[in-house]
């Protein structure tokens, strides 16, 4: 008795909620998920056991190599764009005093839209016959208007800017949360040695607002491997796969081609780099890391 | 008299009572799921679900429409749940579903009925799977080559009756500074497998596509090649539709139909699902328009053949409870030429074509002469053997599915048509190897 | 503050940036709004602009074809719910990693990770057929576990990233009085972390308010259906009729943006309280 109302179990006692909800919604399904990896299973009839068919055609398939790399250049992109707006911006906030609500307001704004209506906003601002570039060409002004959805050089490139449009603002909210943190005495002290607004952004703010600076780059690591509603409303995937991205992929499979087992396949080794992904975050932590 | 008049209340409430729920008790209920569409679902209920359970006190129809149907409905078969009659979009749905024993055979119904002497032969014949009856049409479909007939009138132009006719066409049509064809495949990605099908047949054959659907040719033989390398041409070199294959890529239905509507385009490829929204794009128009099957293209020309498609499929859910009751309302379907051609002239037929065995006598004089041309047109060329194939009537799905998909690769030069239709025969020997083909009828 | 500090000339160079991202952010926001109030004949000739004759009709006709009355109230239903479930749930844990670091911990935050990365469309049919088995299916309960589920791992990270800043003195002192663990969330933790709280229930609430997929596959009665799946419907059935499509999807950001208008007083308030010392 006295051992169950340690402190230690009394701890785990606080997580258990958020572990069983969590257990129930996805881990079960997508264990029951994941052991299909190995059928043939079509979604409708008898299951199959085919061995590791399915990981060597895989491995054999253009166009989920070429899925891998475009997961690849979405996390770089995401890593990159609107993490350095999003500290500037957060940084050049807090160092203003009017309508800075009506700032933060503003670059909130795009993240509260749902993923159909940004999607659609995009769509129609770029259209080639009724959207503003075709607006602009019919004006006089020497512009092609394609959609650079509709092009295999730009499309993906095209959909994560619509992505990243609609999730920068997010971050900077969190960067804000984290930069009123800190201690305005280290400003203060900062200012009286003569630093400039970088310095004080790079020596101060940076390192205060770590923790949120390292859950935001985790975050967008991992958000970026399931990505899909982007990719699949605006292009599904295309045009000729220069758009497709793990989740795109994996769900044509599953939904389209009627590829149960394929697909899980996918999930598969989506889930094991995502393992790899986190246990490199561990062992950051383990050694030390606050994060 | 206060007690009189109280006794026959209570006899009244009583007897109705009874009378509802007696009513309510003995009907048995049926239920469609269909897919939902803000034009089709009032005049779905209004016409075909309150005329049928007006017609009878047996059997209660009850249409469901779902956004997203197919998805919905898959899960809910793997359940073990769903609808009575169950809608699949094409042969490849009803296979998958028959395959896993998800569907009720229809034979004995279809033998009862007669439903075989009521239906298009092909279009049966695309619902005999393993021997038996499985799913019956709904509505049929084929390709058509719609054209501005003022404007052709104007330039004295005429419909292509071979390859280099239909190219001189349509280096004229650009010249006066139009796209060729209006058609465009936002919102709908397996737009491209329509081009796909009308050039395979109009290319090599309708012959040679027969054979290769029944595994007697391959698809990287050297007809289907040129085939797939001519539209290649005209899509990327060419840009016959809608100027540019990019442009292609980023028009939607309303936006190719204003283009064709507004001289955009001097012609359009499409299904005749499109009637009703052509004649309404023109209503208002002082242009008119008409409509020819796709041409032969090659060099030599030949008959056009219209290509056989299906567009809905129904069929019973193996666990349903109701088979008979769903069976009757199907029969109540195929035995009513004129609430078909009702619902579909509602449409412009471009909607709920049952493939029944029409003539110019069923028709009355509110359809459109057009379509009542192709109507009657179709069921005579189809009845003396000049047909096509569609890919989504008769392709399995993997090999349905690259068909499109994959066509945007050989469009982006990333791959060349050859190795393009080797992947392709080698899908199909693999879903041949599965059993997975669906059954198409002797040529 | 940290306000007063800034010099004149700093202050133009970072109004002028802010401005220029505001602008980029809002502007295609505002040919939404333009959108939504313009006929459908100006959209060739005006497809920017401010509509020369404004057309509340839209608004009218979306609300009608959409039903929006009844969607208003099922989509709060589930963004209220999830909110609820899913912050007590990540509350506790968030807590729990942040302040009491039980044996093991580690091994949860990478349960939570790989729980975030796995791709809805992967247990999405093996889900089904478990919501099937429990009878959870086409309830407005079904879908709020769902979605406290999938929220829960994103929360429960904020949170306990909040917390772990908190200074250790102010639960140590409540020990000293004798206060047990659950005191100690309850009467510490919680009251100086509500910003937190507030954030996450913000982000949580948009992503219920948002989310389409699931509601689609897990809710099949139309007078059920949420707001979503609703404008997910129009934009095939109208697909350019644009005027009426923009102001559906202005009746789905209206009531974020009305409630965060509200929120942000608090919500920065409560911000601002955080970080000054007490």
């Amino acid at each position: 008795m006295k051992f169950f109302l340690s402190k230690s179990f009394i701890a785990w006692y606080f997580i258990l909620p958020a572990f069983v909800i969590h257990l129930l919604v996805v881990a079960t399904p997508s264990v029951l998920s994941l052991a299909l990896c190995l059928t043939d299973w079509n979604g409708f009839g008898k299951i199959n056991y085919v061995g590791f068919e399915n990981f060597i055609e895989l491995f054999d398939d253009r166009y989920f190599k070429k899925a891998v790399k475009h997961n690849i250049i979405w996390t770089v992109i995401f890593l990159t764009v609107p993490i350095s707006l999003a500290l500037t911006c957060a940084y050049l906030l807090t160092g203003i005093k009017k309508g800075q609500l009506i700032y933060r307001l503003v670059f909130f704004f795009p993240y509260m839209l749902a993923s159909i209506i940004s999607c659609q906003i995009w769509k129609y601002i770029v259209h080639p016959l009724h959207g503003i570039v075709a607006w602009f060409s019919k004006k006089g002004f020497d512009i092609d208007p394609v959609s650079p959805f509709t092009m295999k050089e730009t499309s993906l490139y095209a959909v994560a800017f619509v992505d990243g449009w609609h999730f920068w603002g997010f971050l900077v909210v969190i960067y804000i949360t984290g930069m009123y943190q800190v201690d305005n005495s280290l400003y203060e002290a900062a200012d009286i040695e003569g630093a400039t607004k970088f310095q004080k952004f790079r020596y101060i703010t940076l390192p205060m607002i770590r923790p949120i600076f390292i859950f935001t780059l985790m975050i967008i690591i991992i958000w970026s491997i399931p990505t899909f509603d982007y990719p699949w409303i605006l292009t599904q995937g295309g045009p000729a796969y220069s758009s497709e991205v793990l989740a795109t992929n994996l769900y044509s499979h599953a939904f389209e081609r009627f590829n149960v087992g394929y697909s899980s396949a996918i999930g598969t080794l989506m889930f094991l780099y995502v393992i790899i992904i986190v246990g490199i975050f561990g062992i950051l932590r383990k050694l030390g890391w606050e994060i | 008299m206060f007690i009189k008049n109280y006794f026959l209340k209570l006899f009244l409430l009583i007897f109705s009572i009874i009378f509802i729920s007696s009513n309510v008790f003995s009907k048995t209920t049926v239920v469609w799921w269909a897919e939902a569409n803000a034009d089709r679902d009032p005049v779905f209920q209004a016409k075909l679900a309150d005329v049928f359970n007006a017609s009878q006190n047996e059997i209660e129809l009850v249409m469901e429409f779902k956004e997203g149907l197919n998805d919905v409905l898959r899960t809910a078969m793997v359940a073990g749940e769903g609808p009575d009659i169950v809608e699949t979009p094409g042969p490849s749905y009803v296979k998958e579903y028959q395959e896993a024993g998800m569907l009720q055979s229809m034979q004995g119904y279809s033998d009862q009925y007669g439903w075989k002497d009521l239906l298009l032969p092909w279009s049966y014949n695309a619902g005999v799977f393993d021997g038996e009856f499985y799913s019956a049409p709904k509505t049929y479909e084929t390709m058509v080559m719609l054209y501005n007939k003022t404007l052709f009138e104007e330039k004295g132009w005429s419909i292509p009756t071979n390859l280099p006719e239909y190219e001189a066409l349509a280096a004229e049509i650009k010249a006066a500074g139009m796209n060729v064809f209006s058609y465009g495949s936002t919102g709908w990605q397996p737009t491209h497998e329509h081009l796909a099908g009308m050039y395979l047949n109009s290319v090599a054959g309708p012959d040679n596509f027969y054979k290769a659907l029944i595994g007697e040719k391959k698809w990287n033989d050297p007809e289907f090649v040129s085939a797939v390398e001519l539209l290649r041409k005209h899509m990327v070199d060419e840009g016959y539709w809608s100027g540019s294959l990019e442009n292609y890529y980023a028009l939607g239905w309303d936006d190719f139909h204003a283009q064709f509507g507004n001289r955009g385009a001097a012609m359009m490829t499409i299904g005749t699902w499109t009637f009703g929204a052509t004649v309404s794009t023109f209503a208002d128009k002082s242009d008119d328009w008409d409509w020819a099957p796709f041409p032969n293209l090659t060099a030599e020309g030949g008959d056009p053949s219209y290509l056989l498609a299906l567009g809905t499929t129904l069929s019973i859910n193996g666990s349903s409870e109701n088979p008979d009751a769903a069976a009757k309302v199907m029969d109540f379907i195929f035995s009513n030429k004129a609430i078909v051609l009702d619902m579909a002239n509602d449409f412009n037929f471009g909607e709920f074509v049952v493939p029944l065995k029409f003539s110019a006598s069923d028709f009355g004089d509110n359809v459109n002469p057009k379509v009542k041309r192709y109507l009657i047109e179709f069921a005579e060329e189809t009845g003396k053997g000049n047909y096509g194939y569609t890919t989504w009537t008769f392709f399995p799905a993997d090999p349905g599915v690259h068909i499109w998909k994959d066509m945007e690769v050989v469009w982006a030069g990333d791959i060349s048509v050859e190795d393009y239709m080797y992947d392709h025969e080698k899908l199909w020997e693999k879903a041949r190897k599965k059993n997975q083909l669906l059954p198409v009828g002797k040529r | 503050m940290i306000v007063a500090k800034y010099r004149r000339s700093e202050l133009i160079s970072n109004y002028t940036i802010l401005t220029i991202l505001a602008l980029f952010s809002f502007l295609p926001i505002l040919l939404l709004f333009f959108n939504s109030i313009k006929a459908q004949e100006e959209f060739g000739i005006n497809p920017l602009g401010f509509p020369s004759q404004i057309r509340f009709l839209n608004f009218y006709d979306a609300w009608i074809l959409g039903e929006y009355a009844q969607i208003f109230i099922n989509s709060s239903k589930l963004v209220i719910g999830t909110i609820v479930i899913c912050l007590t749930c990540s509350g506790l844990a968030g807590f729990s990693l942040a302040r009491l670091n039980p044996k093991g911990s580690t091994i949860f935050l990478i349960y939570l990770l790989v729980g975030i990365s796995i791709p809805a469309q992967m247990f999405i049919l093996p889900l089904f057929l478990l919501w099937k088995e429990l009878n959870l299916m086409n309830t407005h309960l079904g879908l709020i576990i769902i979605y406290s589920g999938l929220n829960a791992p994103f929360a429960t990270f904020l949170i306990r990233s909040y917390m772990i800043k908190l200074p250790e003195e102010l639960f140590d002192a409540a020990r000293v009085d004798g206060a047990n663990t659950l005191q100690l969330f309850f009467k510490i933790a919680l009251p100086i972390s509500w910003p937190v709280f507030l954030t996450a229930g913000l982000v949580v609430g948009l992503a219920v308010w948002n989310e389409f997929l699931f509601a689609l596959t897990f809710m099949q009665d139309d007078e059920k259906k949420p707001m979503a799946t609703i404008l997910f419907a129009f934009q095939s059935r109208f697909e350019n009729n644009w005027g009426l499509v923009s102001a559906s999807a202005v009746m789905m950001a209206a009531p974020v943006v009305i409630l965060f208008l509200l929120f942000q007083k608090r919500f920065i308030a409560g911000l601002t309280s955080g970080a000054s010392k007490g």
